[in-house]
Protein backbone atom coordinates (compact mmCIF):
# COMPACT_ATOMS: atom_id res chain seq x y z
CA UNK A 1 0.00 0.00 0.00
CA UNK A 2 1.44 3.22 -1.39
CA UNK A 3 1.29 6.57 0.91
CA UNK A 4 -1.58 8.04 -1.48
CA UNK A 5 -3.32 4.39 -0.45
CA UNK A 6 -3.48 5.30 3.19
CA UNK A 7 -3.96 8.89 2.91
CA UNK A 8 -7.36 7.62 1.23
CA UNK A 9 -8.03 5.36 3.14
CA UNK A 10 -7.67 7.53 6.34
CA UNK A 11 -10.33 9.60 4.73
CA UNK A 12 -12.85 6.74 4.23
CA UNK A 13 -12.39 5.97 7.92
CA UNK A 14 -12.91 9.03 8.83
CA UNK A 15 -16.43 9.41 6.58
CA UNK A 16 -17.32 6.47 8.34
CA UNK A 17 -16.30 7.46 11.63
CA UNK A 18 -18.35 10.79 10.87
CA UNK A 19 -21.12 9.30 9.74
CA UNK A 20 -21.92 6.97 13.24
CA UNK A 21 -22.05 10.03 14.97
CA UNK A 22 -23.88 12.17 12.80
CA UNK A 23 -26.19 9.16 13.03
CA UNK A 24 -26.31 9.10 16.91
CA UNK A 25 -26.37 12.64 17.06
CA UNK A 26 -28.79 13.82 14.79
CA UNK A 27 -31.41 11.15 16.12
CA UNK A 28 -30.88 12.06 19.72
CA UNK A 29 -28.06 13.86 20.71
CA UNK A 30 -28.95 17.04 19.31
CA UNK A 31 -32.74 17.30 21.31
CA UNK A 32 -30.47 16.97 24.39
CA UNK A 33 -28.12 19.80 23.52
CA UNK A 34 -30.15 22.64 21.86
CA UNK A 35 -34.07 23.30 22.79
CA UNK A 36 -33.97 24.72 19.23
CA UNK A 37 -33.75 21.93 17.68
CA UNK A 38 -36.45 19.93 19.34
CA UNK A 39 -39.21 19.78 16.35
CA UNK A 40 -36.97 20.85 14.19
CA UNK A 41 -36.16 18.26 11.66
CA UNK A 42 -36.41 19.60 8.05
CA UNK A 43 -32.63 21.39 9.02
CA UNK A 44 -30.91 18.22 10.58
CA UNK A 45 -29.60 16.97 7.15
CA UNK A 46 -27.57 20.16 6.45
CA UNK A 47 -26.10 19.63 9.59
CA UNK A 48 -24.83 16.18 8.07
CA UNK A 49 -21.58 17.35 6.52
CA UNK A 50 -20.44 19.29 8.89
CA UNK A 51 -20.23 16.38 11.07
CA UNK A 52 -18.58 14.23 8.91
CA UNK A 53 -15.91 16.66 8.98
CA UNK A 54 -15.28 17.53 11.71
CA UNK A 55 -17.15 14.66 14.09
CA UNK A 56 -14.28 15.20 16.83
CA UNK A 57 -15.11 18.66 17.59
CA UNK A 58 -18.67 17.03 17.76
CA UNK A 59 -18.16 14.74 20.11
CA UNK A 60 -16.47 17.10 22.54
CA UNK A 61 -19.19 19.93 22.30
CA UNK A 62 -22.05 17.65 22.96
CA UNK A 63 -19.71 16.09 26.00
CA UNK A 64 -19.35 19.53 27.11
CA UNK A 65 -23.08 20.65 26.71
CA UNK A 66 -24.76 17.12 27.73
CA UNK A 67 -22.67 16.49 31.32
CA UNK A 68 -23.39 20.59 31.63
CA UNK A 69 -19.50 21.71 31.57
CA UNK A 70 -20.56 24.75 29.58
CA UNK A 71 -19.03 28.04 30.88
CA UNK A 72 -22.20 30.46 29.79
CA UNK A 73 -19.03 33.40 29.84
CA UNK A 74 -17.27 31.70 27.06
CA UNK A 75 -19.70 32.21 24.55
CA UNK A 76 -18.71 36.41 24.66
CA UNK A 77 -14.85 36.11 24.71
CA UNK A 78 -14.27 37.56 21.40
CA UNK A 79 -11.22 37.38 19.91
CA UNK A 80 -11.28 40.34 18.29
CA UNK A 81 -7.62 40.68 18.57
CA UNK A 82 -6.70 37.54 16.80
CA UNK A 83 -7.09 40.07 13.68
CA UNK A 84 -3.91 41.64 14.58
CA UNK A 85 -2.20 38.41 13.69
CA UNK A 86 -3.93 38.02 10.58
CA UNK A 87 -3.01 41.46 9.48
CA UNK A 88 0.86 40.87 10.11
CA UNK A 89 1.20 37.39 8.94
CA UNK A 90 -0.78 37.05 5.84
CA UNK A 91 0.43 39.74 4.34
CA UNK A 92 3.88 38.74 4.98
CA UNK A 93 3.13 35.47 3.54
CA UNK A 94 0.94 37.00 0.28
CA UNK A 95 4.10 38.58 -0.64
CA UNK A 96 6.67 36.10 0.35
CA UNK A 97 4.72 33.55 -2.00
CA UNK A 98 4.02 35.91 -4.83
CA UNK A 99 7.72 36.94 -5.04
CA UNK A 100 8.87 33.50 -4.65
CA UNK A 101 6.55 32.32 -7.65
CA UNK A 102 7.83 34.88 -9.62
CA UNK A 103 11.59 34.38 -8.69
CA UNK A 104 11.38 30.86 -10.42
CA UNK A 105 9.52 31.07 -13.05
CA UNK A 106 11.11 29.93 -16.77
CA UNK A 107 10.86 32.20 -19.65
CA UNK A 108 12.15 30.80 -23.21
CA UNK A 109 14.13 33.37 -25.33
CA UNK A 110 11.96 33.91 -28.09
CA UNK A 111 14.50 34.64 -30.38
CA UNK A 112 15.69 30.90 -30.90
CA UNK A 113 14.74 28.99 -33.21
CA UNK A 114 12.99 25.52 -32.89
CA UNK A 115 15.67 22.65 -33.21
CA UNK A 116 14.38 19.20 -34.25
CA UNK A 117 16.11 16.64 -31.24
CA UNK A 118 14.71 13.26 -32.88
CA UNK A 119 14.12 12.10 -36.27
CA UNK A 120 9.98 11.71 -37.10
CA UNK A 121 8.45 9.02 -35.94
CA UNK A 122 5.42 9.01 -38.66
CA UNK A 123 6.18 10.41 -42.19
CA UNK A 124 3.30 13.04 -41.23
CA UNK A 125 5.28 14.34 -38.46
CA UNK B 1 -32.71 35.62 14.59
CA UNK B 2 -34.19 32.42 14.85
CA UNK B 3 -36.69 30.84 17.18
CA UNK B 4 -36.71 27.16 15.64
CA UNK B 5 -34.16 25.70 12.91
CA UNK B 6 -35.38 26.15 9.45
CA UNK B 7 -32.94 24.70 6.56
CA UNK B 8 -31.88 28.16 4.92
CA UNK B 9 -33.31 31.81 6.64
CA UNK B 10 -34.31 34.10 3.41
CA UNK B 11 -35.73 37.67 3.79
CA UNK B 12 -36.04 40.41 1.18
CA UNK B 13 -32.20 41.71 1.41
CA UNK B 14 -30.53 38.43 1.27
CA UNK B 15 -32.77 37.25 -1.48
CA UNK B 16 -31.88 40.42 -3.39
CA UNK B 17 -28.10 40.04 -2.16
CA UNK B 18 -28.14 36.07 -3.57
CA UNK B 19 -29.60 37.42 -6.35
CA UNK B 20 -26.80 39.90 -7.47
CA UNK B 21 -24.12 37.35 -6.43
CA UNK B 22 -25.53 34.65 -8.53
CA UNK B 23 -25.36 37.26 -11.17
CA UNK B 24 -22.13 38.16 -11.03
CA UNK B 25 -21.12 34.39 -10.88
CA UNK B 26 -22.63 33.93 -14.30
CA UNK B 27 -21.85 36.85 -15.95
CA UNK B 28 -17.80 36.68 -15.20
CA UNK B 29 -18.53 32.94 -16.15
CA UNK B 30 -19.49 34.21 -19.33
CA UNK B 31 -16.94 36.37 -20.16
CA UNK B 32 -14.51 34.44 -19.08
CA UNK B 33 -15.65 31.63 -21.32
CA UNK B 34 -17.40 33.55 -24.10
CA UNK B 35 -16.90 36.88 -24.12
CA UNK B 36 -12.51 37.89 -23.52
CA UNK B 37 -11.26 34.20 -24.39
CA UNK B 38 -8.07 36.41 -26.29
CA UNK B 39 -7.32 39.10 -23.55
CA UNK B 40 -7.26 36.42 -20.88
CA UNK B 41 -5.51 34.50 -23.38
CA UNK B 42 -4.28 30.91 -23.34
CA UNK B 43 -0.82 30.99 -24.58
CA UNK B 44 -1.36 27.08 -26.37
CA UNK B 45 -4.47 25.89 -27.43
CA UNK B 46 -6.45 24.09 -24.89
CA UNK B 47 -9.68 22.47 -25.22
CA UNK B 48 -12.95 22.92 -23.76
CA UNK B 49 -12.82 21.09 -20.33
CA UNK B 50 -9.89 23.00 -19.31
CA UNK B 51 -11.14 26.69 -19.95
CA UNK B 52 -13.85 25.55 -17.92
CA UNK B 53 -11.22 24.98 -15.25
CA UNK B 54 -9.84 27.80 -15.24
CA UNK B 55 -13.17 29.92 -15.37
CA UNK B 56 -14.34 28.45 -12.58
CA UNK B 57 -10.60 28.67 -10.68
CA UNK B 58 -10.67 32.22 -11.05
CA UNK B 59 -14.10 32.88 -10.12
CA UNK B 60 -13.75 31.18 -6.99
CA UNK B 61 -10.44 33.22 -6.62
CA UNK B 62 -12.10 36.27 -7.02
CA UNK B 63 -15.11 35.60 -4.93
CA UNK B 64 -12.89 34.58 -2.37
CA UNK B 65 -10.58 38.09 -2.93
CA UNK B 66 -14.26 39.90 -2.26
CA UNK B 67 -15.27 37.90 0.68
CA UNK B 68 -11.91 38.55 2.62
CA UNK B 69 -11.75 42.31 1.25
CA UNK B 70 -15.38 42.57 2.93
CA UNK B 71 -14.50 42.50 6.59
CA UNK B 72 -11.77 45.11 6.84
CA UNK B 73 -13.63 47.27 4.45
CA UNK B 74 -16.50 47.07 7.17
CA UNK B 75 -13.86 47.67 9.82
CA UNK B 76 -12.63 50.84 8.67
CA UNK B 77 -15.94 52.13 6.97
CA UNK B 78 -19.60 51.43 8.04
CA UNK B 79 -21.00 52.08 4.88
CA UNK B 80 -19.48 48.55 3.95
CA UNK B 81 -21.15 46.69 6.76
CA UNK B 82 -24.50 45.72 4.40
CA UNK B 83 -22.39 43.25 2.25
CA UNK B 84 -21.12 41.62 5.93
CA UNK B 85 -24.57 40.73 6.47
CA UNK B 86 -24.77 37.69 4.21
CA UNK B 87 -21.42 36.85 3.60
CA UNK B 88 -21.55 32.89 4.93
CA UNK B 89 -24.12 32.53 1.72
CA UNK B 90 -21.46 33.88 -0.29
CA UNK B 91 -18.99 31.67 0.55
CA UNK B 92 -21.11 28.88 0.60
CA UNK B 93 -21.29 29.73 -2.97
CA UNK B 94 -17.54 29.80 -3.22
CA UNK B 95 -17.03 26.27 -2.30
CA UNK B 96 -19.63 25.14 -4.87
CA UNK B 97 -17.49 27.54 -7.76
CA UNK B 98 -14.46 25.97 -6.47
CA UNK B 99 -15.42 22.36 -6.18
CA UNK B 100 -16.94 22.50 -9.77
CA UNK B 101 -12.72 23.97 -10.45
CA UNK B 102 -11.54 21.35 -9.08
CA UNK B 103 -13.97 18.60 -10.34
CA UNK B 104 -12.58 19.73 -14.08
CA UNK B 105 -9.15 19.53 -13.31
CA UNK B 106 -10.02 15.84 -12.30
CA UNK B 107 -12.21 14.36 -14.35
CA UNK B 108 -9.80 15.36 -17.57
CA UNK B 109 -6.09 15.34 -16.41
CA UNK B 110 -6.54 11.87 -14.21
CA UNK B 111 -9.85 10.45 -16.44
CA UNK B 112 -7.29 7.66 -17.74
CA UNK B 113 -5.08 7.25 -14.73
CA UNK B 114 -4.58 3.63 -13.65
CA UNK B 115 -5.00 3.58 -9.71
CA UNK B 116 -7.89 5.40 -8.55
CA UNK B 117 -8.05 9.16 -9.92
CA UNK B 118 -7.68 10.78 -6.42
CA UNK B 119 -4.65 8.48 -5.54
CA UNK B 120 -3.00 10.16 -9.08
CA UNK B 121 -3.74 13.71 -7.93
CA UNK B 122 -1.76 12.65 -4.37
CA UNK B 123 1.45 10.93 -6.30
CA UNK B 124 1.59 12.99 -9.69
CA UNK B 125 3.68 15.00 -8.41
CA UNK B 126 5.62 14.33 -5.20
CA UNK B 127 8.83 17.12 -5.83
CA UNK B 128 8.40 18.59 -2.83
CA UNK B 129 11.84 19.10 -2.16
CA UNK B 130 12.20 21.93 -4.71
CA UNK B 131 10.38 25.55 -5.44
CA UNK B 132 10.40 25.01 -9.13
CA UNK B 133 8.03 22.30 -9.92
CA UNK B 134 6.64 22.01 -6.30
CA UNK B 135 3.42 20.17 -6.27
CA UNK B 136 0.81 23.06 -6.33
CA UNK B 137 -2.40 20.70 -6.26
CA UNK B 138 -1.42 19.93 -2.33
CA UNK B 139 -2.60 23.65 -1.80
CA UNK B 140 -5.16 23.44 -4.25
CA UNK B 141 -6.77 20.14 -1.97
CA UNK B 142 -5.88 21.89 1.24
CA UNK B 143 -7.73 25.22 0.53
CA UNK B 144 -11.26 23.15 -1.18
CA UNK B 145 -10.70 21.31 2.50
CA UNK B 146 -10.81 24.29 4.29
CA UNK B 147 -14.07 25.87 2.30
CA UNK B 148 -15.71 22.55 2.74
CA UNK B 149 -15.66 22.28 6.29
CA UNK B 150 -16.37 26.62 6.27
CA UNK B 151 -19.52 25.78 4.04
CA UNK B 152 -20.11 22.87 5.90
CA UNK B 153 -20.59 24.50 9.36
CA UNK B 154 -22.16 27.87 8.07
CA UNK B 155 -25.63 26.85 9.93
CA UNK B 156 -27.01 29.49 12.63
CA UNK B 157 -26.71 25.80 14.31
CA UNK B 158 -23.29 25.56 14.19
CA UNK B 159 -22.67 29.24 15.79
CA UNK B 160 -24.85 27.92 19.17
CA UNK B 161 -23.70 24.82 19.16
CA UNK B 162 -20.14 25.26 19.24
CA UNK B 163 -20.07 28.69 20.70
CA UNK B 164 -19.38 32.04 18.67
CA UNK B 165 -16.06 32.20 19.68
CA UNK B 166 -14.75 28.67 18.70
CA UNK B 167 -16.84 28.98 15.54
CA UNK B 168 -14.94 32.45 14.82
CA UNK B 169 -11.67 30.19 15.22
CA UNK B 170 -12.75 27.66 12.84
CA UNK B 171 -13.50 29.89 10.51
CA UNK B 172 -10.54 31.82 10.87
CA UNK B 173 -8.78 29.14 8.34
CA UNK B 174 -10.42 30.94 5.86
CA UNK B 175 -7.17 33.46 5.98
CA UNK B 176 -4.97 30.04 5.85
CA UNK B 177 -6.95 28.88 2.71
CA UNK B 178 -6.48 31.92 0.90
CA UNK B 179 -2.62 32.17 1.61
CA UNK B 180 -3.04 28.15 -0.01
CA UNK B 181 -4.67 29.47 -2.97
CA UNK B 182 -2.59 32.23 -3.73
CA UNK B 183 0.47 29.80 -3.46
CA UNK B 184 -1.61 27.37 -5.71
CA UNK B 185 -1.80 29.78 -8.52
CA UNK B 186 1.52 31.42 -8.07
CA UNK B 187 3.42 27.50 -8.06
CA UNK B 188 0.92 26.29 -10.46
CA UNK B 189 -0.79 28.70 -13.99
CA UNK B 190 1.40 31.66 -12.38
CA UNK B 191 4.59 29.60 -14.02
CA UNK B 192 3.23 28.76 -17.43
CA UNK B 193 1.54 32.12 -17.84
CA UNK B 194 2.81 34.19 -20.83
CA UNK B 195 0.16 37.04 -21.30
CA UNK B 196 0.15 39.14 -18.21
CA UNK B 197 -2.98 40.52 -17.90
CA UNK B 198 -4.12 37.36 -15.78
CA UNK B 199 -1.13 37.65 -14.05
CA UNK B 200 -1.41 41.63 -12.95
CA UNK B 201 -5.45 40.89 -11.70
CA UNK B 202 -4.62 37.61 -9.54
CA UNK B 203 -1.52 39.82 -8.20
CA UNK B 204 -3.32 43.17 -7.45
CA UNK B 205 -6.40 40.99 -6.03
CA UNK B 206 -3.95 39.50 -3.68
CA UNK B 207 -1.95 42.60 -2.75
CA UNK B 208 -5.51 44.32 -2.24
CA UNK B 209 -6.43 41.72 0.35
CA UNK B 210 -3.16 41.92 1.77
CA UNK B 211 -3.19 45.84 1.88
CA UNK B 212 -6.90 45.77 3.86
CA UNK B 213 -6.04 43.35 6.03
CA UNK B 214 -2.81 45.05 7.27
CA UNK B 215 -4.16 48.62 7.17
CA UNK B 216 -7.67 47.61 9.11
CA UNK B 217 -5.36 45.69 12.15
CA UNK B 218 -3.01 49.20 12.48
CA UNK B 219 -6.42 51.47 12.12
CA UNK B 220 -8.07 48.97 14.62
CA UNK B 221 -4.89 48.90 16.88
CA UNK B 222 -4.55 52.98 16.84
CA UNK B 223 -8.51 53.61 17.36
CA UNK B 224 -9.63 50.33 19.10
CA UNK B 225 -11.56 50.09 22.73
CA UNK B 226 -9.74 51.47 25.74
CA UNK B 227 -9.15 50.06 28.98
CA UNK B 228 -10.84 52.01 31.65
CA UNK B 229 -9.29 52.29 35.65
CA UNK B 230 -10.65 49.45 37.60
CA UNK B 231 -11.00 50.68 41.77
CA UNK B 232 -12.86 48.04 43.83
CA UNK B 233 -14.28 45.65 41.09
CA UNK B 234 -15.82 48.68 39.19
CA UNK B 235 -14.58 50.29 36.02
CA UNK B 236 -14.86 53.93 34.78
CA UNK B 237 -16.68 54.31 32.16
CA UNK B 238 -16.03 58.08 31.17
CA UNK B 239 -17.81 60.68 32.18
CA UNK B 240 -21.49 61.53 32.34
CA UNK B 241 -21.84 63.85 29.34
CA UNK B 242 -20.06 61.58 27.04
CA UNK B 243 -22.85 59.18 25.83
CA UNK B 244 -24.71 61.00 23.34
CA UNK B 245 -28.56 59.67 23.28
CA UNK B 246 -29.59 56.48 21.45
CA UNK B 247 -25.42 55.15 21.70
CA UNK B 248 -22.95 53.58 23.38
CA UNK B 249 -19.16 53.91 24.90
CA UNK B 250 -17.53 50.49 24.73
CA UNK B 251 -14.88 49.58 27.21
CA UNK B 252 -12.28 46.50 27.60
CA UNK B 253 -12.59 45.04 31.18
CA UNK B 254 -9.51 43.85 32.92
CA UNK B 255 -10.19 40.06 31.25
CA UNK B 256 -10.15 40.92 27.91
CA UNK B 257 -13.98 40.98 27.23
CA UNK B 258 -15.37 44.59 26.17
CA UNK B 259 -18.89 46.12 27.98
CA UNK B 260 -20.46 48.95 25.60
CA UNK B 261 -22.60 51.05 28.19
CA UNK B 262 -26.03 52.63 26.58
CA UNK B 263 -27.73 55.81 26.86
CA UNK B 264 -31.22 55.31 26.41
CA UNK B 265 -33.58 58.63 26.68
CA UNK B 266 -31.09 59.63 29.39
CA UNK B 267 -30.84 56.40 31.12
CA UNK B 268 -27.84 54.52 31.84
CA UNK B 269 -27.61 50.20 30.73
CA UNK B 270 -24.92 48.08 30.07
CA UNK B 271 -24.86 44.83 27.98
CA UNK B 272 -22.17 42.97 27.21
CA UNK B 273 -20.68 44.25 23.64
CA UNK B 274 -20.82 40.98 22.30
CA UNK B 275 -23.51 39.69 20.35
CA UNK B 276 -25.05 36.08 21.02
CA UNK B 277 -25.04 35.35 17.48
CA UNK B 278 -21.60 36.11 16.08
CA UNK B 279 -19.58 37.97 18.87
CA UNK B 280 -20.97 41.17 16.88
CA UNK B 281 -20.13 44.68 18.03
CA UNK B 282 -23.30 45.88 19.89
CA UNK B 283 -21.78 49.04 21.69
CA UNK B 284 -21.65 50.00 17.50
CA UNK B 285 -25.36 49.69 17.32
CA UNK B 286 -28.19 52.22 17.77
CA UNK B 287 -31.05 51.72 20.08
CA UNK B 288 -34.62 52.00 17.65
CA UNK B 289 -37.92 51.39 19.69
CA UNK B 290 -35.82 50.74 22.85
CA UNK B 291 -33.80 48.38 21.56
CA UNK B 292 -29.89 47.79 19.89
CA UNK B 293 -29.57 46.61 16.71
CA UNK B 294 -26.28 44.43 16.58
CA UNK B 295 -24.77 46.24 13.04
CA UNK B 296 -23.23 42.86 11.50
CA UNK B 297 -26.70 40.64 11.01
CA UNK B 298 -29.42 42.95 12.59
CA UNK B 299 -29.66 40.77 15.97
CA UNK B 300 -31.31 42.64 18.55
CA UNK B 301 -31.82 43.41 22.41
CA UNK B 302 -33.48 44.72 25.17
CA UNK B 303 -30.48 46.90 27.00
CA UNK B 304 -31.91 46.84 30.20
CA UNK B 305 -31.92 42.61 30.08
CA UNK B 306 -29.94 41.45 27.39
CA UNK B 307 -33.41 39.63 25.28
CA UNK B 308 -34.07 39.84 22.32
CA UNK B 309 -38.02 40.56 21.64
CA UNK B 310 -40.19 37.74 21.96
CA UNK B 311 -40.67 35.13 20.23
CA UNK B 312 -36.57 35.26 19.70
CA UNK B 313 -34.41 33.44 22.04
CA UNK B 314 -31.26 35.59 21.96
CA UNK B 315 -29.40 36.51 24.95
CA UNK B 316 -26.60 38.49 26.37
CA UNK B 317 -24.90 39.53 29.91
CA UNK B 318 -25.87 42.41 31.33
CA UNK B 319 -23.80 44.62 33.63
CA UNK B 320 -24.98 46.92 36.85
CA UNK B 321 -23.78 50.76 36.50
CA UNK B 322 -23.56 53.44 39.18
CA UNK B 323 -22.56 56.76 39.06
CA UNK B 324 -19.88 58.09 41.21
CA UNK B 325 -19.64 61.91 40.91
CA UNK B 326 -19.57 62.58 37.35
CA UNK B 327 -18.40 59.30 36.23
CA UNK B 328 -20.02 56.12 35.11
CA UNK B 329 -18.50 52.98 36.57
CA UNK B 330 -19.79 49.71 35.53
CA UNK B 331 -19.22 46.61 37.68
CA UNK B 332 -16.68 44.52 36.05
CA UNK B 333 -18.41 41.03 37.06
CA UNK B 334 -21.09 40.12 34.35
CA UNK B 335 -24.56 39.40 35.51
CA UNK B 336 -26.03 35.92 33.75
CA UNK B 337 -27.58 36.70 30.29
CA UNK B 338 -30.81 38.17 30.46
CA UNK B 339 -31.28 39.37 33.77
CA UNK B 340 -33.09 42.36 34.41
CA UNK B 341 -30.70 45.68 35.93
CA UNK B 342 -32.75 48.79 36.38
CA UNK B 343 -31.32 51.61 34.30
CA UNK B 344 -29.39 53.86 36.52
CA UNK B 345 -31.10 58.07 35.08
CA UNK B 346 -28.40 60.68 34.04
CA UNK B 347 -28.60 63.32 36.34
CA UNK B 348 -29.83 66.95 34.34
CA UNK B 349 -27.26 68.45 33.06
CA UNK B 350 -26.75 72.41 33.41
CA UNK B 351 -26.30 74.61 29.76
CA UNK B 352 -23.14 75.55 29.56
CA UNK B 353 -23.93 79.26 30.03
CA UNK B 354 -25.55 78.35 33.50
CA UNK B 355 -22.60 76.94 34.71
CA UNK B 356 -20.56 79.46 33.53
Amino acid sequence: MDQAEIILMIVRIWGVIGAVVALGFLTFGIDQVDEDAQDAYVFRPLIVPGILLIWPIVIWRWFVLATGRDHWPNRYHTRRRNHHWVGMLMPIAIIVILATGWSVRQTWPAHIAPVQLSAPQEPTQ
Amino acid sequence: MSVKYIPVQWNQNKWIYDAVMLIGVVAFLYIFLFVTPDILSHDYRINPQVHNARAFGACAFLMLTVILCIGPLARIDKRFLPLLYNRRHFGVMTTFVALSHASYIINWYFAFARSDKYEALLFANTSYTQIAGFPFEVFGVFALTTLLILAATSHDFWLKFLTPPVWKRLHSLIYVAYVAIVAHVSLGILQDQQNHVFSFIFMAGALLVAGLHAYAAWWQWRGGDSRGTVRDGWLTVGNIGEIEDGLAKIKVLPNGDRVAVFNQAGKLSAISNACAHQNGPLGEGRILDCLVTCPWHGFQYNVTDGRSPAPFTEMVPTFNLRLRGADIEVHTDPNPPGTYVEPVPLPQLQPVETLA
